[in-house]
């Protein structure tokens, strides 16, 4: 029953990637980090795939500021 | 890898598609151009840093959120919640780079917070949360008022280095004090609010100081080097001079930031000083080092002093200083570590002006062990490192080379002035090569670094020296370079362990490589057998040969004695004896002479044999055990030369007893037998002596010696020692001891024994008369029966006589026959009452000087003497005694005996 244990490890490794993405978030929720649940599931996983943290907050941070300002831009424009 | 990058882009174009606001009526050409701008961006921020900039560390990250948890948080709540998810977290197994999340959180959190720059993030006070929050009117009563200006003077403006001697006095402290338990009563949270009230409140409050704490600053990194500056200048060498218009806080704070610069400025000149020694020196090298990374420590300062000046707004209140991040009291904050550094530093400069050498170490290094503060520990122990570098240096070149490198006498072991030595020498004088391994090195037992033991420092001291000694004293150099070559190692302070292994190497090489060359090259065990068989008369025929070839010669006066017969007669001796068959090397060294003679000597007391020891050897052989030897052997002499004499006289009786000496006076027969009991106790005496001597003491000392010489691992010391031992086991045992407590000289056996000894030569004298009295009575006897004989001859001539024959009637004719011969003969018939009368008193004499001798031998603790006094007594004919009276009683009775039969 190889496919069956292996389904069963998949099993257990997805509960166990929803678990540990829970405990992120709530610590994110802590820090006031403003990431949805989406969000930092794509963060940890690009983390676990090397890249560099420091850069990532950086790079959302930059994003959001971005985001930010075309949206007060819009504002301004549909005032 | 390809995956991987392919997963990274899935997630980039995730993330970007989430994050892009969607701009409602944008034309979707322009919103992918918008998206794809936003994806290169991405793409390249994440590509150009890949190594993150913080170490890899879980507990780190955890550490940094939970520190950003508890000051954004007067509640400890969201911490333990924290510490929980954390718990949880590590317990998962599935993500391997939990710390990059958690730190990416950490990045992510609040980053309006950290804005200003931060610098000490545990000082970091939460002033800047509360702030908002509280409203600055409610007062908290009895604040103190030390925002207002205080119009005193400043109580000092100079210190001691130690530290502030006089507290300013504080203004209405009753209040104060009860505001501070109030305080303290609270609860952490509240204080912790009602500190940053406080802040606030003194921020707020805050009034002008003259000169500006800005200008404090400023002038700070000058007066931690030790510089005047306008506002802090020093007046003199241990004075800083404070503004005096300064308000009392300020001043204390200025005084603790005084204390590390003028305990700076004291240790720059103490470095500079000339030091006393290369210990002193190395010492200041230390200090030195640790003062530059001081002042790396002010550099630094300086530094973040100048970056907080330049972003200083001036508009704020305090002149914005509350919020730079540096002030005065952060700066006493951050140069207290090195205060302490500095207090030591100076303790140690201060207290190394009165110690050198091995007492500076151990100065150091109690600092170090026995400190109670871990942070005084660990930096004495760097400081040690430094210091002892030239210690090692010089005891390297000791256990390596035997070479005292130490020009300002700071080890251990120090070369003795041979000046001195003669001085101190204690009568006991002793040769050359003994001073080299006693004398000429001084172990001192108060320059023995507290880092080695005692017993660790004497082996030092033995391994250095035996190698001069190797050097010096044996003419080896050749193996000690060789030797110091190829195991000569860099000794440094720290494992010690590896060092005693080292040393206790070296040790062992040294003393087998000595305890080699003693035998091998230089025979001394040899040497100690040649002494024993020849000068303690272990050799029996050559000792029975030499003392018959010499005895006719020896009889004659000390001044007629020469060298050359005496030198003669002792190669006779070796060419005759077993002893030819020893080493050339060891009879070489055999040499008869004569001690310096005093008037009335014969040559017995003069003759001595000499067996000379040349340098290395007489390192053990000392001068000193030579005379012992010499001594021994003389006793010895004395004693062969008696029993000698003895066994003659005793031979020349007992066959003059069968012709010469038989006569019918009764009187006569029965002196000849008193006379020769007496003979037979003294050979009994001496041969018990000798016996007594040779095997009870000598024989067991050596083999006592042997067995201590003989074991593995002895060093040259032991040998020494044990041949000391050997030398005084014999002297003692063998009655030569030197009189302990009693001074007198009769008690000492010594005495005793000359005084037996010369007893029984006179006693032999008076035999010796009484046989050549006994000779020329029997040729007077012979003659008168010749011319009785002849008498009768002509008697019966005459026809007158009545016919006897000479034979038979010699004895009961001898009295009237003497009565007219007496007018001629008398001379000779008067003789044999004073020689009877002699021989009576010498042997009574003798006879009670061995019971003294038997009753002190009895007292002796020794068990061998006890014994020597029991085999001499072993039928108990004497009475041992202490008392005078007992031998006078007994030889009254003898006396009394002797007279009634006489």
């Amino acid at each position: 029953m190889p496919s069956e244990d292996s389904k069963q490890d998949k099993q257990t490794s997805a509960a166990q990637a929803k678990q540990v993405i829970d405990v992120f978030q709530e610590i994110s929720t802590l820090l006031n980090a403003d990431l949805d649940r989406q969000t930092l599931s794509i963060c940890i996983s690009l983390i676990e795939n090397g890249v560099n943290p420091e850069a990532l907050a950086a790079v959302i941070m930059e994003l959001r500021k971005d985001a930010e300002a075309t949206k007060r831009r819009l504002e301004a424009g549909g005032q | 890898m390809s995956s991987r990058s392919q997963r990274v882009n899935n997630g980039i174009n995730s993330l970007v598609r989430r994050l892009m606001v969607e701009i409602p009526g944008e034309d979707p050409a322009a919103a992918e151009e918008r998206e794809n701008d936003a994806l290169d961006f991405v793409r390249e921020s994440l590509e150009n840093s890949t190594a993150p900039a913080v170490v890899a560390d879980v507990n780190q990250a955890s550490d940094l959120i939970k520190k950003r948890l508890i000051q954004t948080n007067p509640s400890p709540d969201k911490a333990l919640r924290f510490t929980h998810l954390y718990s949880r977290l590590l317990s998962i197994p599935v993500i391997t780079q939990k710390w990059a999340v958690l730190y990416f959180l950490y990045q992510l959190s609040d980053q309006q917070q950290r804005t200003p720059p931060i610098l000490t993030s545990p000082f970091k006070s939460p002033v800047k949360n509360v702030r908002g929050r509280r409203n600055i009117e409610d007062v908290i009563p009895g604040s103190p008022s030390y925002g207002s200006r205080r119009k005193e003077e400043t109580p000092a403006d100079s210190f001691a280095p130690e530290g502030l001697k006089r507290l300013p006095e504080r203004e209405g402290g009753q209040r104060d004090r009860k505001d501070e338990e109030q305080a303290f009563a609270k609860s952490v949270a509240a204080q912790r609010e009602n500190v940053a009230l406080k802040t606030a409140l003194l921020s707020e409050n805050y009034v002008e100081i003259d000169p500006p704490e800005t200008a404090l600053l400023r002038d700070l990194p000058f007066t931690l080097q030790g510089l005047s500056s306008s506002h802090l200048p020093f007046s003199s060498e241990s004075t800083l001079k404070l503004p005096s218009t300064l308000p009392v806080p300020i001043v204390s704070i200025l005084h603790t930031l005084a204390e590390p610069s003028l305990l700076y400025r004291g240790l720059a000149t103490f470095t500079q000083s000339p030091g006393g020694g290369l210990l002193g020196q190395s010492l200041r090298a230390a200090i030195g080092g640790e003062l530059r990374s001081y002042l790396g420590l002010v550099a630094t300062l300086e530094g973040q002093i100048r970056r907080a000046l330049a972003s200083l707004d001036e508009t704020e209140p305090r002149g914005g200083i509350g919020k730079a991040g540096v002030t005065l009291k952060r700066c006493v904050v951050w140069t207290r570590e090195a205060t302490m550094g500095l207090r030591l530093m100076s303790l140690i400069s201060e207290e190394s002006k009165s110690k050198k050498g091995g007492q500076l170490i151990s100065l150091i290094h109690g600092f170090s062990s026995s400190h109670g503060d871990p942070m005084v520990g660990a930096f004495a122990e760097r400081l040690l490192v430094h210091v002892t570098r030239p210690f090692y240096d010089m005891l390297r070149q000791w256990i390596y080379d035997g070479e005292l490198l130490d020009p300002y006498h700071e080890f251990f072991v120090s070369e003795q002035d041979p000046l001195a030595i003669n001085d101190t020498t204690d009568g006991r004088h002793r040769g050359v090569a003994s001073s080299v391994w006693e004398d000429k090195y001084k172990l001192n037992e108060d320059m023995v670094p507290s880092i080695i033991t005692q017993d660790f420092a004497q082996k030092v001291f033995l391994i250095g020296k035996s190698l001069n000694f190797i050097r010096y004293g044996c003419g080896d150099s050749q193996w000690v370079e060789e030797y110091s070559k190829a195991a000569s190692k860099e000794l440094r302070y720290g494992d010690t362990a590896t060092l005693e292994t080292w040393i206790d190497e070296a040790y062992k090489t040294t003393m087998a490589r000595l305890i080699h060359l003693m035998s091998e090259k230089f025979h001394l065990f040899e040497h100690l057998k040649a002494l024993r068989n020849y000068i303690l008369l272990g050799q029996g025929d050559f000792i029975a040969l030499l003392m018959e070839s010499l005895s006719s010669n020896l009889d004659r006066p000390a001044g007629a004695q020469y060298r050359h017969t005496l030198t003669a007669q002792l190669e006779h001796a070796i060419r005759g004896s077993n002893a030819q068959y020893d080493s050339p090397e060891v009879l070489r060294r055999l040499d008869a002479r004569m001690l310096q003679l005093s008037h009335g000597d014969i040559g017995w007391d003069c003759f001595t044999l000499e067996y000379k020891i040349d340098a290395p050897v007489d390192v053990v052989v000392t001068e000193w055990g030579n005379r012992q030897y010499l001594k021994v052997f003389n006793f010895l002499w004395r004693i062969k030369r008696v029993e000698f004499a003895l066994a003659s006289t005793w031979r020349k009786c007992m066959t003059g007893s069968r012709g010469v000496l038989q006569g019918e006076d009764e009187n006569v027969t029965k002196a000849w037998k008193l006379t020769r009991g007496v003979l037979a106790e003294m050979i009994h005496f001496i041969g018990q002596l000798q016996f007594y001597i040779l095997f009870e003491v000598i024989q067991t000392s050596w083999e006592e010696l042997q067995t201590a010489i003989k074991k593995e691992g002895c060093t040259l010391d032991d040998i020494i020692k044990a041949h000391t031992k050997f030398l005084n086991a014999i002297t003692h045992k063998g009655l030569l001891g030197a009189k302990k407590k009693k001074e007198t000289d009769e008690n000492t056996f010594m005495v005793q024994l000359g005084d037996i000894l010369r007893l029984m030569l006179s006693y032999r004298d008076a035999v010796d008369g009484l046989y050549s009295w006994a000779v020329s009575d029997f040729t007077k006897r012979q003659g008168a029966d010749v011319r009785s004989d002849s008498q009768g001859r002509r008697d019966d001539d005459d026809g007158l006589s009545i016919n006897t024959p000479a034979t038979t009637r010699r004895g009961p004719r001898h009295l009237p026959d003497s009565t007219p011969a007496l007018g001629s003969d008398e001379s000779i018939v008067d003789e044999f009452p004073v020689l009877q009368e002699r021989l009576q008193a010498l042997g009574k004499h003798f006879k009670s000087k061995v019971c003294v001798l038997l009753g002190d031998l009895l007292l002796q603790h020794d068990q061998d003497m006890r014994f020597l006094g029991m085999t001499m007594n072993f039928n108990d004919v004497y009475v041992p005694s202490t008392k005078k009276k007992a031998p006078v009683r007994q030889s009254a009775r003898e006396q009394s005996k002797s007279s009634a039969k006489a």
